[in-house]
C-alpha cells in the first residue's frame, strides 16, 4: 500500500514540479518528504528486527554473547536434533488444525450470522456488538477464563453437564488430548467471530441489490442465490479473511499459552510453532537466542511465502459485478 | 549490530524498570546498591533483610527490585550486558544460571567469600559454572519437596503419617472409601511432573546412588529401576482427583486448601502459599517412605539449590557488592531470610524457626535426594526437564509406556551429557 501512496504522491508532486518547471531532484525530494517518515518506521520496526533475527540465527551464543559463525547449523538442530524435529512437526500439524478449524468454525458462522443481520430491519447494530465484545478482551484474559469455566474440579461447565445427567459428556476437557485442541479452535471462534462477521456484513452490503433482486424474479432459491451471486462477489473479502486467518493461526501464540501453559498442554496436545519458538527462546539454554531466531525465521518464511501464494491464487478467482 | 540491539534492549529495559533512576554515588555521598531478583511477593521483606546491613553500613542504601518472574531471565541477561545493570542479582541454579556466567556478566567468587568454603560441596555445585568449576553466587535457599497434608483430615480418618509405604496406600483407600481425595495433583500444568515422580519414585530408582552412577556414566535412565519408579508414580493415579489430566495447579492447590483433598504433594514453597490461602490451615509434612523394590531404604527427601545472589562484573561499586555478597553468606543474613521470608536457608549453621520448614530441613540433611532434572540434568539443551515432563504427561495419558519415555528421556540428554568417566 505505501508503495501506491508513494507512486500517487510522487506524481502529483511530479505535475507541482512540471508547473514550476523544476527538474527531476524536485520529483525525488517530494517523494522522500512523504515517505521517508513511513519508510523509517518500517525500517525500524519492521525490516531492522527481521534481519537482526536473520543474523543472529547464523550464530552460535553464549547467552546474551555472541559467538562464531554457525551457518546453517542453529536450522539443522532445530529441524533434526531429537525432541525437537518431532515437537516441529506436531505444532506445525497443530497449527495446520488450527488454521482449517478456525476457517470452518469462526469464518462460516461468521458468515452465517453476517448473512443473517444482512438487511435485517431489526437489531443488527445490538447483534454486530454483541458478537463483537470478546474482541475488547485480551487473549490471555480469555484463555484463562476458559481455562477455569472449563476446570473439571471448580469449572461450571462440566458442573452444569453433571447437574443435567449428562455425566457422560463431563470431561478434562483441556487435559484430554482428543479435546483439547477443538476447544482451542472453539474458544478462538468465541472470541473472534465478530471480525469476520462485521467484514462478511460489509462486504455483503456492497453487493448490488438488483443483482439479487434479478436472481430471485429469475426464481432462483435463497441457497442458489448465495452461492451464484453473493459468494463470487464477496470472494475478495473471503480471500482476505483467509490470509489474515493463516497469518494469526499460525503466529498464535497467547490464547494456547493461557489455556495450556508454555508446552502446550498434557500431551502437548495444544502445541503449537509460537510455543515451541518460547520454549526454544526462554528454556533453550546457553543457545536459546540462536536456536529461537532459527524458527522465527522458518515461521517467518513459511508464513509470508504461503501468504504471497495464496494472495496470488484468490486475486485469479475475484469476480467483479 | 548484535551488539548495538543489545545495548538498545538493555537501555529499554532497565529505563523501564529503574524509571531511569541509576544507583551510586550521589552527591551526599551515600552509595546504593541495586539488587535484582524475581520475588515480587517479597520485597518486603528483602527490604526489611537488608535494613540490618544499612545499619551497620552508614552510607550504603540497598535496593531490592524485584521484576516478574517469567520474564526475570531475559532481563537479568540484557542487564548484567549493559553499564546500567544491577549491582548484585539474584541468579537461578544449575542449568539456568549457565546462560549468565556464560555471557561474562558475574564476577567469580572463588577466594572472594571466605565464608563460601563452608558451605557443602553439593549446595556450591548448584551456583558453579560448567566451564570453569568456579562459583558465581552466594546459595540462598535450599527448597525440597514432601507431601503436604491436611492434619485435621488426618486426624478425622484416624490416619497418622506413614511409616510404610503400606501405611501410605492404606491411608489413601481410607480417604478414597470416605469420599475425600487422597492426592491433589496436576497434570496439565506439566512442569509439577518431574517434583511429583521425585516425591514418589526417588527411593525406588535409588536417588542418590543412581545419581552418582548416572553422573560417572555407570547408569542409565533406561535401567530397569528408573523405568519401575515411573511406573510406581503413575500407579498413584488410583488415588488422585478425577479427571485429573485436565487439572491445573492452582485447581491443585485449590482442592487441597479446600480441603476437598488430604495430601498434595510438592516443593516447601507451597507451604508459605497455603497459609495466605486459608490463614487456619493445619498441615504437616511428610516423605514418602521406601516403596516396594525400594533402591534405598530409608525415607528420602529430595532437594535442591533454588538460587544464588551473585555480584555483577561490570558494576563501579565492585567492593562494596563484594561486601554485600559476603554479609549474604553470613549467618545473620542466613537466619534473617529463614524467619523473613519462611524458607530454608542455605547458609550453613541456621536452622529455620518455623516447624515444618526445620523437619523439612532435617530430613533433607539427614537423607537428601536428588532432583536429577533440574540440577544434573538441566544444563544442556534439550533439558531433562523438558523432555521428563512431557514423557510423563504421556506414561499418564496412557500414551507411552515407562519404557519408552525412559529411553526417550536417555536419548535426548545424551546428545549433551558427558559422564565424568
Amino acid at each position: 500500500m505505501s508503495r501506491r501512496v508513494c507512486s500517487a504522491v510522487s506524481s502529483s508532486g511530479s505535475g507541482l514540479v512540471a508547473k514550476r518547471g523544476a527538474g527531476s531532484s524536485g520529483r525525488v525530494g517530494w517523494t522522500a518528504f512523504f515517505c521517508g517518515p513511513a519508510a523509517l518506521l518500517y525500517t525500524v520496526f519492521v525490516v531492522v528486527p527481521l534481519v537482526t533475527a536473520l543474523w543472529y540465527s547464523i550464530f552460535s551464543w553464549r547467552g546474551t554473547t555472541q559467538g562464531p559463525l554457525s551457518g546453517l547449523d542453529n536450522y539443522a538442530t532445530v529441524l533434526t536434533a531429537y525432541p525437537y524435529q518431532d515437537q516441529l512437526l506436531r505444532a506445525f500439524g497443530h497449527n495446520g488444525v488450527f488454521f482449517v478449524g478456525t476457517m470452518l468454525v469462526q469464518n462460516t458462522v461468521g458468515l452465517a450470522l453476517a448473512l443473517l443481520l444482512h438487511r435485517a430491519p431489526l437489531g443488527r447494530r445490538l447483534f454486530q456488538t454483541l458478537y463483537s465484545l470478546p474482541y475488547l478482551i485480551s487473549p490471555l484474559v480469555v484463555g484463562y477464563l476458559w481455562s477455569m469455566l472449563l476446570s473439571p474440579s471448580f469449572g461450571p461447565v462440566n458442573a452444569v453437564l453433571e447437574a443435567v445427567g449428562l455425566d457422560a459428556l463431563a470431561r478434562p476437557w483441556l487435559g484430554d488430548p482428543g479435546t483439547a485442541l477443538p476447544v482451542v479452535v472453539l474458544v478462538n471462534a468465541w472470541q473472534w467471530v465478530g471480525g469476520p462477521m462485521l467484514i462478511f456484513g460489509a462486504a455483503l452490503a456492497a453487493v448490488p441489490a438488483e443483482l439479487e433482486e434479478s436472481a430471485r424474479i429469475d426464481g432462483a432459491s435463497a441457497w442458489k442465490t448465495f452461492w451464484t451471486v453473493r459468494f463470487p462477489l464477496i470472494l475478495p473479502t473471503v480471500g482476505v479473511v483467509t490470509l489474515l486467518t493463516f497469518i494469526g493461526t499460525f503466529n498464535v501464540f497467547d490464547l494456547v499459552f493461557a489455556l495450556g501453559g508454555s508446552s502446550g498442554g498434557p500431551g502437548q496436545a495444544m502445541d503449537v510453532l509460537g510455543l515451541l519458538f518460547y520454549r526454544l527462546a526462554f528454556q533453550g539454554g546457553v543457545n536459546a537466542i540462536g536456536l529461537s531466531s532459527a524458527l522465527a525465521m522458518l515461521m517467518f518464511v513459511f508464513v509470508f511465502g504461503i501468504s504471497l501464494l495464496v494472495d496470488r491464487m484468490l486475486r485469479r478467482r475475484e469476480v467483479n459485478p | 549490530m548484535a551488539k548495538l540491539a543489545r545495548w538498545v534492549l538493555a537501555a529499554a529495559v532497565v529505563a523501564a524498570a529503574t524509571g531511569c533512576a541509576p544507583g551510586g554515588a550521589p552527591a551526599d555521598g551515600n552509595i546504593t546498591l541495586n539488587v535484582w531478583g524475581w520475588r515480587t511477593e517479597d520485597v518486603a521483606a528483602y527490604n526489611k533483610i537488608f535494613e540490618r546491613y544499612e545499619k551497620n553500613h552508614p552510607g550504603v542504601n540497598v535496593e531490592y527490585r524485584a521484576f516478574k518472574n517469567t520474564e526475570y531471565n531475559t532481563i537479568l541477561l540484557t542487564g548484567l550486558a549493559g553499564d546500567a545493570g544491577p549491582d548484585l542479582a539474584q541468579l537461578r541454579a544449575y542449568g539456568e544460571l549457565q546462560p549468565s556466567i556464560a555471557s561474562g556478566g558475574l564476577l567469580a567468587l572463588d577466594g572472594q567469600i571466605e565464608a563460601l568454603k563452608s558451605f557443602p560441596s553439593s549446595t556450591l555445585d548448584g551456583v558453579r559454572s560448567k566451564d570453569d568449576g568456579k562459583v558465581y553466587g552466594v546459595p540462598f535457599a535450599i527448597q525440597t519437596m514432601h507431601v503436604i497434608y491436611n492434619k485435621k483430615l488426618f486426624a478425622a480418618h484416624a490416619i497418622a503419617p506413614p511409616a510404610t509405604w503400606q501405611d501410605m496406600t492404606a491411608g489413601a483407600d481410607t480417604l478414597q472409601s470416605a469420599g475425600v481425595t487422597p492426592f491433589a495433583v496436576t497434570v496439565r500444568d506439566d512442569w509439577m511432573l518431574p517434583i511429583e515422580h521425585e516425591i514418589f519414585g526417588a527411593g525406588r530408582y535409588g536417588g542418590p546412588d543412581f545419581r552418582e552412577r548416572l553422573l560417572r556414566g555407570n547408569a542409565k535412565f533406561t535401567d530397569p529401576d528408573y523405568v519401575a519408579s515411573i511406573e510406581l508414580y503413575a500407579g498413584t493415579t488410583k488415588y488422585w482427583q478425577p479427571k485429573f489430566s485436565g487439572v491445573g495447579y492452582d485447581d491443585a492447590k485449590a482442592l487441597f486448601a479446600s480441603g476437598k483433598a488430604a495430601m498434595f504433594p510438592g516443593g516447601v514453597w507451597e507451604l508459605a502459599e497455603f497459609r495466605r490461602a486459608v490463614p487456619d490451615i493445619e498441615m504437616g509434612i511428610f516423605n514418602v517412605p521406601p516403596p516396594p523394590d525400594a533402591k534405598v531404604n530409608k525415607t528420602l527427601t529430595p532437594g535442591f539449590v533454588d538460587g544464588s545472589f551473585g555480584v555483577s562484573s561490570r558494576t563501579p561499586r565492585q567492593a562494596q557488592a563484594l561486601e554485600l555478597a559476603r554479609w549474604m553468606a553470613s549467618a545473620e543474613f542466613g537466619q534473617a531470610f529463614s524467619d523473613e521470608l519462611t524458607q530454608i536457608s542455605a547458609v550453613p549453621g541456621t536452622t529455620p524457626t518455623d516447624p515444618l520448614l526445620k523437619q523439612a530441613f532435617e530430613g533433607f540433611r539427614a537423607n537428601p535426594g536428588p532432583y536429577l532434572m533440574y540440577g544434573d540434568f538441566g544444563y544442556g539443551t534439550p533439558s531433562g526437564a523438558e523432555l521428563l515432563r512431557a514423557g510423563l504427561a504421556d506414561v499418564l495419558l496412557g500414551r507411552k509406556s515407562a519404557a519408552d519415555v525412559a529411553s526417550g528421556l536417555q536419548r535426548g540428554v545424551e546428545q549433551w551429557f558427558r559422564p565424568r568417566g
